[in-house]
Formats: C-alpha cells, sequence, structure tokens
C-alpha cells in the first residue's frame, strides 16, 4: 500500500517535471500558430508569421549568418577535434593527465568566462595587427574553439572501444599508413564523426553568449536577433523564429543521438 | 589466380600435383638469431632465441603464461621490433621491414576481424590492400571460401558469427593472401573443448595440404604435441628446448620441460653409481641411453611405462608400493601409489585387467630403457 503510494508520487513528480519542461515550448510553437496579434490569446490557426520570417531581411540574414557560422565552424571542428582525439587514443598509455585535463576545462567553463576572454583576445589582435575584425570570421573561430573538446571526446571514445589488434591487423594484411585511415579507421569512426558534427551544429546554432561577445555589427545570429528584438516584446514572429529552432536542435541532436548509437555492421 | 590453390581444389582430379610437389612450392623457411626484446627496465620478454624453422614445417611454441611466446610472435610479423638480433624469412632479411611490406600474416586471438566490413569485405581486405583488381579479389576469396568451406558464411556480416566461425573466417582472411608464413596466436583458446580439438585436426591437414610454414603459438602441451612437427619449449624468454612432440615428451631436456609436458614423476638423483642411480624410490637400473644425469639432477619416470604386476620380467626394476588412490578415467586407470614414502603415479590401459582397491600392496615393473634422467 504505502509501496503503491511511493510510486504514484514518482511517476505524478516525473510527469511534472515533463510539464515544466515542455509546457513553456509547447506555449510557443502553438502561439506561432495563433492567427491573433497577440501573445495573450488564441484565435485561429494560421501561418502567416511563418510568411511574415521570410519578407524579413534581417531575419533572414540572421538565419544565412547562424548556418554559415554552426555548418563551417562545425566542421573545422571535426578535422581538428578528428587529429587530437586519434592523438590521445595514440598516446592514453602515457601520463597525459593534465593534457586531457585542458581538452575538458572549455566544456565546462561558462560561457560568459569564455566569451569574454576571447572578445578581449580577438580586439587586442585586431588592434595590433589589422587582422581578425570582430564578424563571422572571429564568431567561428571561436565557436570552433568550443566544440572541439566535444568532438575530441567522440573520436576518442570511439577508438577506445575498438579492439586495438584491429589496428595491427590492417599493418598485418600489407595497409600502408596512408590506406589505414583510408579503409580503416575512417569508416570505423564515421558514425562517431556524423554523430560529433550534428552535435557540433547543435551546439553552435544553440550559442547565444559566445556569439554576442564575438560578433561584429553584421554578423548576428538567430539568437542575437531574437535577443535585439526581444527588448521590443515578444512579438508572434519570435514565436515563428523559435519554433523553427526548435525543430532544428532537435533533429541534430537526434541525428547526433542515433549515429551515436550505431554501431556499424 | 592463385596457383597453389586452385591446385589443392584440383587435389582430387587426374591433373593433381602429389603432395610432395604442393608442398615444396612456395613455403619459406625462417631463422632467427639472437633475438633480445624488454619491456621497460626488468621485463624481460626475450633473451637471446636462436631458431631455425624449417620451410612447410607447423611449428609450435609452447611455453607457459608470460614466457614470450607473443612476443616471438609479433616480431616476425613486425608489430614489434626487437631490441637485438636478427630475422630471415626465406632468404630475406626482415628485421627491419615493416609489417605492411612482409609477406607473413597473423590469425589474431581476438580473430580481429573488421567490424565496419561484411565477411567477404574482411577476406578480400589483404588482397585489396596489395592492389588486386575486384574480379580477381572476389575469385580468390570464392576460391578460399570454397577450400575451407565456408558456405554461406562469406555473405554474412561479422556480427552474425559465432566464436568458431569468426576464428574459420580469420584464418581465411590471413591464408587467402598467401603469405610466405602463417602465424597463429593461440587461436583456439577461445573455443569449447569439442569444437577445439576438432579445429585441431582441421587445422593440421590444412597446413599439410597447403606446405605453407605455421608457426602456432600454444599453452596447451596437448595442443602442441597433437598439431605439430615440432615443438619449442619457451620459459622466460629463453628457448628451453627444440624437437619433435615425442623427443619433448619422452626426452625433455631440463625437469621445466619435463613438467611441463605434463610430467608428474620427477625425482632428484641423490647419487649414482654406473647405470644405477639412487632416489628417493630407491637404487633403480638404468639403460645406457638413458642419459648423463648426476647427483643434482632428476630421473623422469613415465606413468604410462609402469606396470603392475607380480610377474616382473628378467631385467626389470622391481618396487614395491601401496594404492593410495585410484581415477577410474574409462580407456584407463590412474592410480597414486606411495613408494618408499613418495607419491608415484601409474597409468594402465583398461584392458580389463584386476583393478586394484586403495590400501592394496602392489609390485610394480620398471623397465630401464623407459628411464630417463634430466637436467635440473
Ligand atoms: N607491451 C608490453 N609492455 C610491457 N610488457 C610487456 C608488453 N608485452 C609483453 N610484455 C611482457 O613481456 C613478457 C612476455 O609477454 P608475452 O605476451 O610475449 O607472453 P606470452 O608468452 O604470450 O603469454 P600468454 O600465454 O599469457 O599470452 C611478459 O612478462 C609481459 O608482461
Ligand atoms: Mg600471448
Amino acid at each position: 500500500m504505502n509501496k503503491r503510494l511511493w510510486r504514484r508520487g514518482l511517476s505524478a513528480f516525473w510527469w511534472l517535471t515533463l510539464f515544466f519542461l515542455y509546457l513553456p515550448l509547447a506555449v510557443v510553437v502553438l502561439f506561432s500558430f495563433n492567427s491573433a496579434n497577440s501573445s495573450a490569446s488564441l484565435a485561429g490557426f494560421s501561418l502567416r508569421w511563418y510568411q511574415r520570417l521570410l519578407g524579413n531581411e534581417q531575419i533572414l540574414s540572421a538565419f544565412a549568418n547562424s548556418m554559415v557560422l554552426a555548418v563551417v565552424s562545425s566542421l573545422v571542428a571535426l578535422g581538428i577535434g578528428c587529429l587530437i582525439g586519434y592523438g590521445m587514443y595514440r598516446h592514453r598509455h602515457r601520463k597525459l593527465g593534465w593534457l586531457i585535463v585542458l581538452i575538458y576545462l572549455p566544456i565546462v567553463l561558462p560561457d560568459i568566462v569564455f566569451g569574454i576572454s576571447e572578445m578581449a583576445f580577438f580586439v587586442q589582435i585586431h588592434e595590433a595587427t589589422g587582422w581578425l575584425r570582430p564578424g563571422l570570421g572571429t564568431m567561428i573561430i571561436a565557436h570552433v574553439t568550443f566544440q572541439i573538446p566535444f568532438v575530441a571526446l567522440i573520436v576518442y571514445s570511439r577508438f577506445v572501444g575498438l579492439d586495438p589488434t584491429l589496428f595491427e591487423a590492417a599493418k598485418d594484411l600489407y595497409a600502408t599508413p596512408f590506406k589505414r585511415v583510408q579503409h580503416f579507421m575512417l569508416p570505423t569512426i564515421k558514425p562517431a564523426l556524423i554523430s560529433a558534427f550534428f552535435l557540433s551544429f547543435t551546439l553552435s546554432i544553440d550559442d547565444f553568449v559566445i556569439s554576442f561577445f564575438t560578433a561584429g555589427p553584421e554578423s548576428a545570429t538567430l539568437p542575437i536577433y531574437i535577443w535585439g528584438a526581444i527588448k521590443k516584446g515578444v512579438s508572434p514572429e519570435i514565436n515563428a523564429i523559435a519554433s523553427l529552432m526548435i525543430g532544428a536542435v532537435a533533429l541534430a541532436a537526434l541525428l547526433s543521438l542515433i549515429f551515436n548509437r550505431r554501431r556499424p555492421a | 589466380m592463385s596457383n597453389r590453390m586452385s591446385a589443392e581444389l584440383a587435389e582430387h582430379s587426374d591433373t593433381s600435383p602429389t603432395d610432395q610437389e604442393v608442398a615444396t612450392r612456395k613455403a619459406s623457411s625462417i631463422e632467427l638469431h639472437s633475438l633480445h626484446k624488454r619491456f621497460g627496465a626488468d621485463a624481460v620478454a626475450l633473451d637471446g632465441v636462436d631458431l631455425s624453422i624449417h620451410a612447410g614445417e607447423f611449428f609450435t611454441l609452447l611455453g607457459p603464461s608470460g614466457c614470450g611466446k607473443t612476443t616471438l610472435l609479433r616480431i616476425l610479423a613486425g608489430l614489434e621490433a626487437p631490441d637485438q638480433g636478427t630475422l630471415m624469412v626465406g632468404d630475406k632479411e626482415l628485421t627491419e621491414v615493416p609489417p605492411h611490406r612482409r609477406s607473413v600474416n597473423t590469425v589474431f586471438q581476438s580473430y580481429a576481424l573488421f567490424p565496419h566490413l561484411s565477411v567477404r569485405d574482411n577476406l578480400a581486405f589483404g588482397l585489396k590492400m596489395r592492389g588486386l583488381p575486384a574480379a580477381e579479389r572476389d575469385a580468390r576469396v570464392d576460391e578460399i571460401a570454397a577450400f575451407i568451406k565456408l558456405g554461406d558464411l562469406v555473405e554474412r556480416r561479422v556480427d552474425q558469427l559465432s566464436g568458431g566461425q569468426r576464428q574459420r573466417i580469420a584464418l581465411a582472411r590471413a591464408l587467402v593472401c598467401e603469405p610466405d608464413v602463417l602465424l597463429l596466436d593461440e587461436p583456439l583458446s577461445a573455443l569449447d573443448a569439442g569444437l577445439r580439438s576438432q579445429l585441431q585436426v582441421e587445422l593440421q591437414r590444412l597446413q599439410k595440404r597447403l606446405g605453407m610454414t605455421f608457426v602456432f603459438v600454444t599453452h596447451d602441451q596437448d595442443e602442441a604435441m597433437v598439431m605439430s612437427d615440432r615443438i619449442a619449449v619457451l620459459d622466460s624468454g629463453n628457448i628451453q628446448q627444440v624437437g619433435a612432440p615425442s623427443e619433448v615428451y619422452e626426452r625433455p631436456a631440463n625437469a621445466f620441460v619435463a613438467r611441463f609436458m605434463g610430467h608428474d614423476n620427477l625425482f632428484p638423483i641423490l647419487a649414482r653409481d654406473g647405470l644405477r642411480v639412487q632416489s628417493d624410490l630407491g637404487w633403480l637400473e638404468l639403460h645406457k641411453h638413458a642419459g648423463q644425469g648426476d647427483a643434482g639432477d632428476c630421473l623422469l619416470v613415465r606413468p604410462e611405462t609402469l606396470e603392475i604386476g607380480d610377474v616382473v620380467p628378467e631385467g626389470y626394476n622391481r618396487l614395491a608400493g601401496v594404492v593410495q588412490e585410484r581415477l577410474y578415467r574409462g580407456s584407463r586407470i590412474e592410480y597414486v601409489l606411495e613408494v618408499n614414502g613418495q607419491s608415484l603415479m601409474v597409468v594402465a590401459s583398461n584392458l580389463g585387467q584386476q583393478v586394484h582397491q586403495a590400501g592394496d600392496a602392489v609390485t610394480i615393473s620398471v623397465c630401464p630403457e623407459d628411464l630417463v634422467t634430466v637436467a635440473a
């Protein structure tokens, strides 16, 4: 009897948690389809806010910036992180504790600290050399920096999960170093790479703080645009952008999860 | 097309070459000279190994865990570099050659099949890396699949295979490359006893049909004796003895080899007088070929050479003992006897003779020719 009550309580707690997590999201999505011009009352169903987005130059450019930033930074981080992940694997028997901590640090560092230090760094370099003017370029560099640890760790854990004799089998079966990369290592870690790409992509689309500090005047991304627009009040348009972002990020996260789970056949 | 394999497939047709022709076609001999290998400061894996392995031989490295078998095999494969010493395969010096440029293939203990590839692509991997065109790769894979009777396993995924099937695929993947030397590191140790003895026979037959040089690693002396042409017994990085299974078993070079080959009846020699030696069993007469053992060495009495019975033939040694324990094993009966306060093991074939009970006093005949002295 007591036990049943306890179980019911737990289950109620679970549903309550889900409710508070997802209700705000559901409200945003719901109001994005609202035909009324207010965020207070629901009228009928309409797609006018989505149509409105297409006519808004600023939003379109913010969207383009977000996409370019996410795709380019994820690809660069994939390349570098992959090499670091392999290096960590190759030298895992050495005592590299402090190096590994250095890789983890950006993951746990508060974004605001990261963002401010990157900004200060870029500004100094810009003043000294004229390079690295705040803009999409500096944002890409900043995003790559915080994506690399995630990629490296995903790749590293994929390698660690492999039978180490596979590397020797490839050597033994006449694969030159280059062919070992092409025919053994890359195909084997492909799911991990795809997963790492979508995770980086999600992190980049998500990010506001670091982008905010490293952006230039013309390189506003969607979160930065929303931040600016919201000062004038939450318009239904914002609901529409937010809903699209929820959809995109959920999709990327799902893909990341699927590919990370997948063990090659 | 690979000549050797097609020759094998045609084995039963009129045009098939004789076994002799097949056997001398491509096998390579191996010469190891003074190989040293240590890991870190104090882990000596190989301590000066000299070894000649003949072309076309089934050669086994036998020894307890940690004696350096795997290290020796990995040096042959090129996966480990010796600190000192040289390695020749055929007339080529391979000491410095990287593994991907050695015509040597390995069957790994964990099988090491590539999880991202199908069985067929696993089998074709080595050929692909060597740059063979796809059509030829396919033909060779089909050939080896027929040769080792893989059947429809070839079209499966690696994760759909049982342990025994993986083992065969790993073997086929190495064989299809037609290496000069095939290395096998305890390939059967993960399999259950039944499958294991079946594969022991298969592997040995296969080696004879191919005439390829096999270097096989095991820590199981029965397996080594069943399969090998010759055995090298290793202990802590040193070769203790090299010889045919019967030599190593019947005339072990020292007490370590004797114990490792499963002999329990070893008795320190206390004194020697011509062909007579004294041990805890008492004085026993030896044959003149028994060996030169002196005080400090050991007398080896093989349990299966002892005979229990009241009639002691002319010229045989006579021992008196009491049955302590009897183990009935079906085809044979094992007795543990007490002789002069020592335990002596006797193995008798079960031929329907009288079965002794614990506590029985018995007489044992020992033929002088069956006694061997071994270095301590
Ligand atoms: N990579 C390594 N690093 C340090 N020590 C090693 C390494 N490889 C082997 N050794 C040491 O060298 C010795 C021989 O090892 P090896 O693997 O050759 O033994 P083995 O005869 O194959 O044993 P097993 O029957 O257990 O496989 C052991 O003492 C082992 O601890
Ligand atoms: Mg080993």
